[in-house]
């Protein structure tokens, strides 16, 4: 109940690195949040407390090592909570996961996102434009509020 | 840098590294200071392990430049055109001007947006968010020539073997329009750059701080405008005929080497990108391209450097008689700065520490991955990044 009042007012994203290249959580930081596209101008805010977001961002694809790190953050965010996997690489992992030919998958890589949490809305693009992302945290915020 | 003891007791107390280092990069560093003064400092970087050199290995040569751009996507460029090089080296391509000319307008582009999130990026870490929300406004119209030029705002994808994709071709409309922005871009970043220098609030938290000798810039490596900052003067577009033969430019030298040197290089040489930009616009020859007559087969070893906005960059590989790649390497700028960031906060306030090491590089700016550990009483903690925030506001 609270929390819905709250929303209102609020929208926190917690954007989670988990390897990729740096294009798309550019795009998220300093892009869209910046005054240019002004994601803040929606009342969505960045945070780094996944004990405070409502929507938990994931760009990269999932390396075996922040695995378990990403597991962590998905369970410490409370409910209810949406997953958006921004880019190519946090939904089917790429180039990096998908060697191609007789090569099969990566060592190093899980795969997307959605292979080691639920994920609610995917993003594509290599990086999506910030206009996409805009586009798709302006969807889901109804969502949030409970409207829809 | 740290000895064996001091890292012993560390590595201990950072349970939470795994979930901090989620944040932005996948960097720890550590800190270790006695009553507030660093005595030391380490960092460890291996989250974000792809094996890209490894995915590589027998894939052909231009499926496995596309990969080369996706290891990085501030300097997405430098290494697509690096490796391009490298291979055109190796097997005696030629290459018609006009291309050189537009991987050199990329190139430029793309150390202009790099240095513009840089000092956005420093000054948030030290707590001037105007600023640092301006410097992400100059930073926006840089994109969006990048994708006049290229068609995408990160991965541009502009040299391919024998010369560059057609797309990034630069037509009469598009110069024209280029031209403008870029009439634009300067005057805000000539407004911008002369209220950064000048502000009292920000040189006077960055004068005197996060010294790097000259001495040290060589013994630890530090490259690219890190050590332009502490008084080498080295640059490898004076020496690439890409560059040398065409193009007017100064290298920005400075001797003070302390964060203020790093902050003001940085800014003179988005100037001096702006200049070469127009240079390269003016003089572009009227040629085909892009040369495709040329056979791909085996290649010895080849190597080929460059300067990345952050530094040097550097690739090397061979490839078997159809063309595919054998054992890639490549180096990164980054990874140059890191021994550097570590020496040059030693002996500074813990305060200075996290702005000195965003001086160095960008990439290292989530500070709460930073344990520091108190050598008197023999605790350590991880500082979150609220803490580290409010030390170096000095609130």
């Amino acid at each position: 109940m609270l929390k819905e009042i709250s929303r209102k007012n609020a929208v926190h994203i917690m954007l989670v690195y988990t390897g990729g290249c740096n294009g798309c959580d550019i795009e998220v930081v300093n892009a869209v949040m910046s005054p240019f596209y002004d994601l803040e101008q929606y009342k969505v805010m960045l945070t780094w407390n996944p004990r405070e977001a409502d929507i938990l961002a994931v760009t990269g694809p999932v390396t075996r090592k922040m695995e378990p790190a990403l597991k962590e953050i998905y369970a410490a965010i409370p409910e209810p909570k949406l997953v958006a996997a921004i880019g190519t690489c946090a939904i089917i992992g790429g180039p990096y996961a998908n060697l191609g030919g007789d090569l099969g998958s990566s060592d190093q890589i899980v795969g997307g996102v959605n292979k080691v949490i639920p994920v609610d809305a995917y993003i594509p693009g290599c990086p999506p434009r910030p206009e996409d992302i805009l586009q798709a945290v302006a969807s889901v915020i109804p969502i949030l509020a409970g409207k829809r | 840098m740290a000895d064996t003891d001091r890292k012993d007791r560390a590595e201990v107390e950072v349970p939470m590294g795994m979930v901090h280092s989620a944040l932005l990069e996948p960097f720890r560093i550590r800190l270790f200071v006695d009553d507030e003064v660093v005595v030391d400092a380490e960092i460890t970087y291996d989250t974000a392990h792809r094996g890209i050199e490894r995915i590589m290995e027998g894939m052909p040569i231009q499926k496995g430049l596309i990969l080369t751009e996706r290891i990085c996507g501030i300097c997405s460029h430098i290494h697509i055109w690096n490796g391009t090089r490298m291979v055109e080296r190796g097997l005696g391509i030629d290459v018609p001007q006009r291309a050189h000319h537009i991987r050199v307008i990329g190139n430029e582009l793309e150390r202009l947006h790099s240095h513009l999130l840089y000092l956005g990026h420093a000054f948030e870490i030290l707590g001037h968010e105007t600023f640092s929300m301006r410097c992400f406004m100059v930073r926006e119209p840089v994109q969006n020539i990048l994708f006049v030029l290229s068609g995408n705002r990160v991965h541009y994808t502009i040299p391919v073997l024998g010369g560059i994709r057609p797309r990034a071709d630069i037509s009469h409309e598009k110069r024209q329009t280029m031209f403008s922005m870029i009439d634009k871009l300067e005057t805000d970043l000539r407004e911008f750059a002369a209220r950064v220098l000048n502000d009292p609030f920000i040189v006077s938290r960055i004068k005197e701080i996060g010294y790097l000798s000259k001495e040290d810039a060589v013994k630890y490596g530090a490259l690219g405008p890190n050590m332009r900052a502490s008084g080498i003067d080295f640059d490898w577009r004076y020496k690439l005929p890409e560059y040398r033969d065409h193009f007017d430019f100064e290298v920005i030298v400075r001797d003070g080497g302390t964060v203020l040197d790093r902050v003001a290089c940085r800014v003179f040489e988005c100037l001096e990108s702006i200049k070469i930009i127009r240079q390269a616009l003016e003089t572009l020859p009227d040629e085909d391209p892009t040369n495709v007559d040329f056979e791909l087969g085996a290649m010895g070893y080849s190597t080929s450097y460059n300067e990345a906005a952050r530094g040097e960059i550097y690739d090397s590989c061979a490839l078997d008689e159809v063309g595919r790649i054998r054992s890639y390497i490549n180096r990164t700028p980054s990874m140059s700065s890191l021994s550097a960031m570590e020496v040059s906060c030693i002996g500074d306030h813990l305060t200075d520490a996290s702005i000195t090491i965003a001086s160095c590089d960008p990439c290292l700016t989530c500070t709460n991955r930073m344990t520091v550990v108190d050598e008197k009483k023999g605790t350590n903690y991880v500082m979150e990044p609220e803490d580290v925030l409010r030390l170096a506001r000095r609130v």
